[in-house]
């Protein structure tokens, strides 16, 4: 039996360049046959021109169909014997990119703090590499320009042909999908005349390496003579077929020799008569069907028992007009179809045997076929007929042809299990959920996980965490990789990809992360499944040596500063998932816990130590300013020292440890991809969520490696998804007092300006979401709460303004509710009230803002700060939450961003201003410049902690 | 600790990974160094840490310069040390010998 050998990885890799450029001298030189053969027809042979008006004569490329249609007249025959032999074999391998190719949904699930997850499907526009090789044997060609064959399908070579110079001439279309698996036409189909188990097989084997006994009508016999050539054996192992140069896939001719259907066709000749030339295939098809079918099925029914008769059954329910299977190819090949079939036909009237397209149910039934290529083929096939087409998706499931493929995951041939992955892959994409379903029904996830764990070759590997990754964005199936596939998709794929090494080798410098496609299929997919509740978090956390491997890939990112790309991305959200409740979650955090959760920055008091050198991060003490507050802020709250670790930490632990902040903080600094962006900061957001220790330290930590500014800058994002993450971040560090002091004093003109935008956005349509004004109000509360000093920032930054407008104006409950809280905080401070009222400001205004906003709402909450800070925004944005500081930001919103173009101008104009526009220079992340003295209407409070500038000593460098 | 330049040296190290700060276009540590073959021991402010060793390069035979520059490699964002100390070696000199 014939192999369908797979090229190796390396040659299927071969410079794609090289080939495209090789394949299109094939394609000319082709031409150039066909030409010169064209002209030797023209001459030998006006006997075979059958219809009238197509003369052998006219001038190109009309003329090919024409010779191309009549390759089986008597005439082309007869001339069979002084065609030119051309055996050669040329290997093509051609890479066809496709964009857009098999779109993967990328499914971003937010863990939000309820609990209850918020999953945003985002397609992303994948590209899809198919690598195809393809064996192009220049076949010897009969004086019509035609691989000789014998009663075989002459369309297929001739299909070629024509759809190479339809692509020549049209310059190629969009990319359609299809690996081109399948056998090539003419080079497949040729073979010597061996009956191998033929007989039960009837047509269908015959391009794989079978030949059926011919029935004495089946096809002009003289063809037989065509067939000897003994290069076409290894020509047709190959496979695969080739797109064409424009790497436009050719569909629609695939089937064909591959499975010989046309002897079914063929043998129907007779009752074709007269059939009308002009006829659309699939009615020929149609009407032949039952014929064609019977052969197929029988044999497929002998294999497997079960489904067969299902799929008969089924039968009559698909539409006997098969069209629909391949809509979207038709469509665009339309024009050649119709060149074909609408010539003048030669072949019509001599009865030439049509090539159609199979039915889904014979292509599934040809998925147990007992040849292993008819298997592959199918399978190919199958991805391609469903490639964004969910109406043939949805019918593979309910031919049960997805059993089919999972079977096929475990077969011996590698050739099988690649394919049928690759049928998988696209039938798990998409938003009809059913299919995931259905794959997990008949045992698809272990079997995907136990082919990746046996597949050494990329391609297979790609296909199989693709495929994970489809599933994955299935809340049902999430438990289901986490039982079958964590361990796998860890070991097999992130630790390796990562660059950790569990021994590390102090001998050695640190491996960087390869960001592979393997690599970020994976992670998309445990990105996917790390947000399927405590349970899930819970597994990933305790998944040996995964945290390790993606904070390593992480800091690898950082150190090459390639922080924008997809896997990155997918890395930052799984280590933010599961940063998520870490305080709660982690096995032994109640020993943590602190004891009095309280009141803000309490917790901190009784964490802190007096200590006025230096601490270990270099961080002199803040100059000036701090004994200008009271009594309590004076003292340094700098100096938390770090618990001791007798070992150093790995796996969870490593998730909430102070030295991640350096990592999230140089990605918040470096990285341009948004989502990223959001997940850094909601990972610190989460971190610096709790009552526990290690959020005390979290939120000491950012203070210390300068991540306020980092932060402040980000507020100014055009992007509504950071600033929201941002300003929930910066409300859960402001837990620590210093960090609201610093908080108030710098973020607060930016926070000020997010207000102001909510209300009159800098351009058309850069309206901030709800969620993040009211995330960005609660942040003002929380900071003006508590803080005279803060509050009274809230009023130089003229936020007053535009806190009433915003109560005035919005059409949000939620929005107008949240400033009118943050307006009676205000009016809290009796020392304000002299300058509120000085501006021509009223009571009533706080009040009865509040009164309103809250009116529909019911009574509002007495005096209430101290639970409508936090409190509001669990309510508004968490639902059943309550209590806990921590917000998952995560529901991808679009990017619907505000420009920051104009922020010069917006900065405050009042008493303060000219203050904050100095004290704004230490908001930069700036090593080397020196904070700037303070303004005069502002204690001098510095966002940014001093860093160690050791002065320059001979011996003594700061590194 | 003594030794002879060109000998093996035997000692008791501590192992270190240090993931590096990004800041503007450097990748920094957060402390200082002091000495290298080219500086006045006398002078040398720090005495207790020693480096062996940073990402498998000898440190024990380089000038300051030489060891800054290792250290804040800007292709390495993580480095390994080895470090001794005076305290250390001492402490496993006296479990040996009692």
């Amino acid at each position: 039996m014939e192999d369908c050998n797979v090229h190796s990885a390396a040659s299927i890799l071969a410079s794609v360049k090289e080939q495209e450029a090789r394949f299109e001298r094939l394609t000319r030189a082709l031409e150039q046959e066909r030409r010169h053969v064209a002209l030797q027809l023209e001459r030998a042979q006006q006997p075979g021109m059958v219809s009238g008006g197509m003369g052998g004569g006219q001038p190109l490329p009309m003329a090919w169909q024409q010779l191309v249609l009549q390759e089986q007249s008597p005439g082309s025959q007869a001339s069979l014997a002084t065609m030119p032999e051309a055996p050669d074999v040329l290997e093509e391998t051609v890479t066809v990119e496709e964009d857009p190719g098999t779109p993967t949904s990328h499914v971003s699930i937010v863990t939000s703090e309820d609990g209850t997850t918020r999953r945003t499907e985002t397609k992303v526009t994948k590209t899809v590499k198919t690598v195809t090789t393809r064996t192009v044997r220049q076949v010897p060609l009969g004086p019509d320009g035609l691989p000789l064959l014998d009663g075989g399908p002459p369309l297929g070579p001739f299909a070629d042909g024509a759809l190479d110079r339809h692509f020549l001439l049209r310059g190629g279309g969009p990319a359609a999908t299809l690996s081109r698996a399948y056998l090539s036409s003419g080079a497949g189909f040729p073979e010597g005349p061996e009956p191998r188990d033929s007989s039960s097989y009837g047509s269908l084997s015959r391009g794989l390496g079978v030949r059926p006994p011919r029935a004495g009508p089946l096809g002009p016999g003289p063809g037989d003579g065509c067939f000897t050539l003994p290069g076409h054996r290894e020509a047709f192992s190959v496979g695969p077929e080739p797109g064409p140069p424009g790497g436009r896939s050719l569909p629609e001719r695939f089937q064909a020799e591959p499975y010989g259907l046309e002897d079914d066709t063929r043998s129907l000749a007779a009752d074709d008569e007269g059939g009308p030339e002009l006829e659309p295939d699939y009615g020929t098809a149609t009407r032949r069907r039952p014929e064609c079918g019977r052969g197929l099925h029988t044999r497929a029914y002998e294999d497997a028992a079960d489904d067969g008769g299902e799929l008969t059954d089924q039968r009559p329910a698909f539409p006997a007009v098969t069209a629909p299977l391949a809509q979207p190819e038709r469509g665009s090949l339309g024009s050649l179809d119709r060149l074909v079939r609408r010539s003048p036909s030669v072949d019509s009237a001599r009865k030439e045997p049509r090539w159609r397209d199979p039915e889904l149910p014979e292509v599934l039934a040809m998925l147990r076929h007992p040849v292993d290529p008819v298997k592959a083929n199918a399978a190919a096939y199958l991805q391609h007929l469903c490639f964004e087409n969910e109406g043939v998706k949805r019918r593979v499931r309910q031919l049960r042809g997805l059993p089919l493929l999972v079977a096929l995951l475990d077969h011996p041939r590698a050739e099988v299990r690649r394919r049928a992955c690759g049928a998988l892959r696209n039938l798990s994409y998409g938003r009809d959920t059913d299919n995931k379903a259905a794959i997990r029904d008949c045992g698809g996830v272990p079997a995907l996980v136990r082919l990746l764990r046996a597949a050494r070759d990329n391609e297979v590997r790609e296909l199989v965490t693709g495929t994970l990754w489809n599933l994955s964005s299935y809340e049902p199936l999430k438990m289901v990789i986490i039982d079958h596939g964590l361990q796998t998709l860890t070991h097999e794929v992130i630790v390796p990809h990562s660059g950790w090494e569990r021994e590390p080798n102090e001998d050695s410098k640190p491996r960087d992360a390869e960001w592979t496609t393997v690599f970020k299929n994976t992670s998309g997919c445990l990105r996917n499944v790390s947000s399927d509740g405590a349970e899930a978090r819970r597994r990933l956390r305790e998944c040996e040596g995964l945290v390790d491997a993606l904070l390593h890939a992480l800091q690898s990112a950082v150190g090459r500063k390639d922080t924008d790309n997809k896997s990155v991305e997918n890395c930052v959200c799984i280590m933010r998932n599961l940063s998520y409740h870490v305080h709660k979650e982690v096995p032994g955090a109640d020993r943590y816990q602190e004891a009095e959760p309280g009141p803000l920055g309490s917790a901190v008091v009784s964490q802190r130590r007096r200590r006025d050198d230096a601490s270990c991060f270099g961080g002199k003490k803040a100059k000036g300013g701090w004994g200008k507050k009271d009594g309590e802020m004076d003292r340094n709250f700098d100096t938390l020292d770090l618990p001791k670790r007798t070992e150093a930490a790995k796996g969870f632990e490593l998730l909430y440890q102070p030295e991640v902040v350096r990592l999230y903080l140089s990605l918040l600094t470096e990285s341009r991809n948004f989502n990223t962006l959001e997940a850094a900061a909601g990972a610190l957001q989460n971190l610096s969520a709790g009552n526990w220790m290690w959020a005390t330290y979290i939120r000491a930590t950012v203070r210390k490696e300068r991540g306020l500014p980092v932060l402040v800058e980000l507020l100014q994002s055009e992007t509504d998804k950071v600033v929201r993450a941002v300003a929930i971040a910066l409300r859960n560090l402001s837990l620590d007092r210093r960090n609201k002091d610093l908080i108030g004093s710098y973020a607060m003109a930016e926070l000020v300006r997010n207000v102001r935008n909510a209300q009159a956005p800098p351009r058309p349509g850069a309206r901030l979401e709800e969620d993040t004004v009211v995330a960005v109000l609660n942040t003002i509360h929380e900071i003006v709460s508590d803080s005279l000093d803060n509050a009274r920032s809230l009023l130089q930054a003229r936020g007053v303004p535009a806190l009433v407008a915003l109560v005035a104006s919005s059409q949000s409950v939620r929005e107008a509710k949240a400033a009118s809280h943050v307006l009676q905080t205000v009016w809290s401070y009796k020392e304000l009230r002299g300058s509120l009222q000085k501006d021509g400001w009223t009571k009533a205004r706080f009040q009865s803002a509040a009164a309103t906003a809250k009116g529909p709402k019911g009574a509002p909450s007495p005096g209430g700060f101290d639970d409508s800070t936090l409190p509001l925004v669990d309510k508004s944005l968490e639902g059943e939450k309550t209590g806990s500081q921590d917000v998952i930001p995560m529901d991808a919103l679009g990017p619907d961003g505000y420009s920051t173009v104009d922020r010069r101008e917006r900065r405050p104009r009042g008493i303060g201003s000219a203050g904050e526009a100095s004290e704004k220079e230490p908001l930069k992340l700036d090593p080397s410049r020196k904070a700037p003295p303070p303004g005069p209407s502002r204690p001098a409070v510095r966002l940014v902690d001093a860093v160690g500038d050791a002065k320059p000593q001979p011996v003594d460098s700061w590194v | 600790m003594s030794y002879i330049p060109g000998q093996p040296v035997t000692a008791v190290v501590q192992r270190v990974e240090i993931h590096k700060l990004r800041q503007g276009e450097n990748l920094i540590l957060g402390f200082s160094i002091g000495g290298g073959i080219d500086q006045d021991p006398s002078q040398n402010p720090f005495s207790e840490d020693k480096t062996d060793k940073v990402n498998g390069w000898d440190m024990t035979m380089v000038t300051h310069d030489q060891a800054r520059k290792r250290l804040t490699k800007r292709s390495e964002e993580v480095v390994r040390l080895l470090v001794t100390r005076q305290s250390l070696q001492k402490a496993v000199q006296q479990s040996m010998l009692s």
